[in-house]
């Protein structure tokens, strides 16, 4: 069940942009230049010619999830229970 | 949709909220994850680093934040001062001045008398170059006057550039006398020999043409010395302005005693001479506009205003290029306009023109024709040569129509 809601979700998301919404929020507000900065460090950090893909998200990924600011988060969580909402019923 | 909303229907609140953060942190990881792979790529590629410079550079290229200094560092009025030497009078200019000096210097500029150099240089040579009538169809276009330059693929002759050049340099309305002695100046081309220095030089000064020439020229010019402006005038031998006595008076005084009898009218005038004539109307107001009053005499054609005879004069030569085969219709025609009421003789003649030229001349003559008749006679008659007779000028224009 719960793989199915996945499913759906991910539906819906593609269905109302809501990805693109978030990746234009989150550009405007200075998240991704701070992200991409921290990318820098990592990189410097393991040599140029070595890094991988998997080092980056590893290091990336939850720093990202931290840096989000509250206002984008919580619009973005409104949206999503909108969504819900109109698809309850 | 149909499923999902079977699906959903069946979650309480909670569960919902735990949805919606499910999905909230699914997105915020895809963007994350998004941008490592950018990051990566660009590392791997080799641009990753490029917006970066190095230190030392970021130095160089710092804001600068002084005052009387832009942010480049530069002060505003460094080049004010300096000096250039121009290349084509070797004089030190000031650089705020150069490029003004400059249009000047190399005469190409809107204002720099390039139509007047060109006309003293080609007065000197007598040539004839194509490309001064394309310069003069740059001035006409200066001055907006667009319809010169359809004429120009026509009859290309020594004397119209030089006359374009002259009136020019004349008149404030330049572009409208362009247009006219365009026309007058390729009526007059087969009249004399030296047509160039006929219309330039006589309107400007007597004293400059040695003997030969003042005898040729008085012989198809009137040629009374105007007290004003001390000029010959150059309208026809019949001009209205001036008497016979006058110009046997200026005969005499110009070519001593022997040389006083008027040359017969007969001798030169032909039907382009007319139109010629009649440009050296419009050429002879020309020069009355800017002085002072001599009040038209009798004729039929001065008893019009200046303005309306210009502008019917204008109109002529304007149906003589659209008919281009009669010369004669034109004088038949150049009485159209006669009963046009005042109008602001720039625009009007334009649109006159135009209309003219576009075909409308049929409309307008028509409408004129007849009122204008007499005033045609009287024109005529007093031409020793009748111009043809009047009564089949109109009859072929008619056919026209």
């Amino acid at each position: 069940f719960y793989w199915h809601c996945v499913q759906q979700h991910a539906r819906f998301i593609e269905r109302f942009g809501l990805k693109e919404l978030l990746r234009a929020k989150l550009t405007e507000c200075g998240w991704r230049d701070q992200l991409k900065a921290h990318c820098k460090d990592v990189i410097k950090e393991k040599g140029l010619e070595h890094v991988t893909v998997e080092d980056l998200v590893v290091e990336i990924t939850p720093k990202g999830r931290v840096l989000v600011p509250d206002s984008v988060k919580k619009e973005l969580l409104q949206r999503i229970r909108a969504f819900l909402a109109q698809h309850a019923t | 949709m149909k499923m999902e909303d079977m699906s959903l229907s069946g979650l309480d609140n909670t569960k919902l909220e735990a949805l919606a953060q499910d999905i909230y942190s699914d997105l915020v990881e895809d963007a994350c994850l998004g941008l490592c792979f950018e990051v990566h790529r660009a590392v791997k590629q080799g641009y990753f680093f490029l917006d970066d410079t190095d230190q030392e550079s970021m130095k160089d290229f710092e804001i600068v934040d002084q005052p009387g200094v832009d942010i480049f560092g530069q002060v505003y009025n460094q080049w004010k001062n300096k000096e250039c030497v121009c290349p084509n009078c070797n004089r030190s200019i000031a650089a705020s001045r150069f490029a003004p000096h400059l249009e000047k210097c190399l005469g190409m500029g809107r204002n720099s008398s390039r139509i007047a150099n060109r006309r003293i240089a080609s007065s000197n040579n007598m040539n004839n170059k194509s490309e001064s009538d394309q310069e003069d169809n740059d001035d006409v276009n200066d001055n907006d006057w667009s319809y010169g330059s359809e004429k120009k693929g026509e009859n290309k002759t020594s004397v119209n550039p030089c006359l374009n050049v002259f009136f020019v340099t004349l008149a404030e309305q330049a572009h409208l006398y362009h247009m006219l002695f365009s026309f007058s100046g390729e009526l007059s081309n087969s009249v004399n020999a030296d047509p160039y220095k006929y219309n330039y030089n006589t309107g400007i000064n007597y004293e400059t043409l040695g003997p030969d020439e003042l005898r040729s020229l008085l012989t198809t010019q009137c040629g009374v010395i105007s007290e004003h402006t001390k000029k010959m005038c150059t309208r026809s031998q019949r001009c209205p302005q001036h008497t016979d006595e006058q110009r046997r008076a200026v005969r005499v005084f110009l070519l001593g005693p022997s040389a006083s009898s008027l040359p017969d009218a007969d001798t030169m005038v032909e039907s382009d001479c007319y139109d010629a004539s009649d440009g050296q109307v419009l050429m002879s107001r020309l020069q009355w506009d800017g002085s002072s009053d001599i009040s038209p005499s009798d004729s039929a054609s001065s008893k019009a205003s200046k303005r309306t005879e210009f502008r019917s004069t204008f109109c002529t030569f304007i149906q003589w290029r659209s008919v281009s085969s009669h010369p004669l219709l034109s004088i038949s025609l150049s009485g159209t306009n006669n009963s046009d009421s005042k109008k602001p003789k720039k625009k009007k003649k334009t649109s006159l023109g135009l209309n003219s030229t576009g075909g409308g001349g049929g409309g307008s003559g028509s409408g004129g024709g007849s009122s204008s008749q007499t005033s045609l006679v009287g024109l005529s008659n007093r031409k020793k040569k009748p111009k043809l007779p009047v009564p089949p000028a109109p009859s072929i224009y008619d056919n026209l129509n």
